[in-house]
């Protein structure tokens, strides 16, 4: 564990070096892998009756400018009393995606970006019910549903955004739609919560995220990511030279793959 | 379990009391009915913890008993209304004054309750010269 924390705390120290250099006013552009932890998953105890607590660390680096490879990890403990029977939902689970950021970057110091993303997650539980009291005409019993290890995968569309706080500190959020894709099969009971994707209680299961994130500043460029090229038809005024909605209109602005450059802030 | 109950020949049922067999004490009557129809139909509940449940049905006035063998499985309802035993019906025993039992779904589980009129998870018809 000691040897963890070294190796974190040199990495932070070698890391820190480009960003004094940038605090010199060069133009230098710093990307790098990025890796924070979900602020929402501790909220959640505070949020609902049944006992939630867990953690979820997330990591992705550029490509290309405006794509992030992302991986999600994270461990969730359920631990839920009711009325009739007491419920315990333990797992580990993984997601593998990308997000795509769809804004401008404005200027070389510029690393606020809104996304759009996919993910695929996958995910390794066991849940265990128990005092399971059901009483009718006949009589009532109490029983119990031995500990069952299942699994789970599952698809996500996610949108949020990322901004850059304090050199190379950045805050996000993120809001996720969930869609199962296979889960154990369980005779008693379809998991009600899953971890990963949470409550899969109705409908698409959506949730959010929060989180902090450090990047690791160890790439640097001097060129801004062009922003990618989406498809569709041309609009009619493309074609005129005179539109100013034209990239090759003459006017004021000065040739060059770098002007989209809007000043800056 | 929704019962429909009818008896043959198109003969009227009068009154309809039935219980559980061995369940005699005062409150355990399952069905008091004395209106008269040609078919009648009850939810009836099955035993939690044996693999049969038993029955005493009193119809027109003659008692017959009526066993039904089956399996139990208890199954999540959803998170906030907990579990529900839900039953497969594989067989039935009854005494001479019952022609015969008819297991036309033998799914029981929470929503058998729905069960429209016509619909039914057993249907058992007496004899009509026994009633």
């Amino acid at each position: 564990m000691t040897r963890i924390l070294v190796s974190i705390l040199t990495l932070l120290l070698i890391s820190s070096f480009p960003v004094l250099a940038q605090t010199k006013g060069d133009t230098w552009r710093y990307e790098g892998p990025r890796i924070g932890m979900d602020l929402s998953r501790f909220l959640l105890p505070t949020m609902q009756s049944a006992k939630r607590n867990g953690w979820e660390i997330q990591a992705d680096i550029p490509y290309k400018g405006n794509l992030f490879p992302t991986f999600e990890m994270g461990m969730q403990w359920f631990d839920d009393k009711q009325s009739t029977f007491d419920y315990k939902n333990n797992g580990t689970y993984a997601r593998l995606g990308i997000d795509m950021n769809i804004v401008k970057f404005e200027s070389l110091k510029d690393h606020d970006f809104v996304f759009v993303g996919v993910r695929y997650g996958y995910s390794v539980f066991n849940q265990q019910t128990d005092n399971i009291g059901t009483t009718n005409y006949w009589g009532t019993i109490t029983t119990s549903l031995p500990r069952h290890d299942m699994s789970a995968q599952w698809g996500e569309l996610v949108f949020g955004m990322k901004g850059e706080l304090l050199p190379n500190f950045f805050f996000g959020w993120s809001l996720r739609a969930k869609f199962p894709i296979a889960v154990t099969k369980d005779i008693n009971m379809h998991p009600y919560i899953i971890p990963g994707i949470g409550k899969t209680g109705g409908g698409t299961p959506f949730d959010f995220s929060v989180g902090v994130y450090y990047r690791f500043p160890i790439f640097r460029s001097k060129t801004i990511p062009k922003p990618i090229k989406m498809g569709g038809a041309k609009h009619p005024g493309l074609n005129n030279e005179n539109d100013p909605n034209n990239p090759d209109y003459g006017g004021s602005q000065s040739g060059g793959s770098q002007n989209y450059n809007r000043g800056g802030r | 379990m929704v019962t429909s109950i009818s008896i043959n020949g198109f003969k009227n049922v009068n009154t309809v009391i039935i219980k559980g067999i061995n369940r005699n004490d005062v409150g355990d009557t399952l069905v008091n009915d004395a209106s008269s129809s040609l078919t009648k139909r009850y939810p009836l509940p099955l035993s939690l913890t044996a693999d049969s449940t038993g029955f005493v049905l009193n119809v027109n006035g003659i008692s017959d008993t009526l066993y039904l063998r089956h399996k139990m499985i208890i199954k999540l309802i959803s998170e906030f209304c907990g579990f529900a035993p839900n039953y497969v019906l594989s067989g039935s025993r009854f005494t001479a004054g019952i022609d015969s039992v008819k297991i036309t779904d033998s799914k029981v589980n929470p929503q058998s309750i729905a069960k429209t009129t016509n619909d039914q998870n057993i249907s058992i018809y007496f004899n009509a010269s026994a009633h």
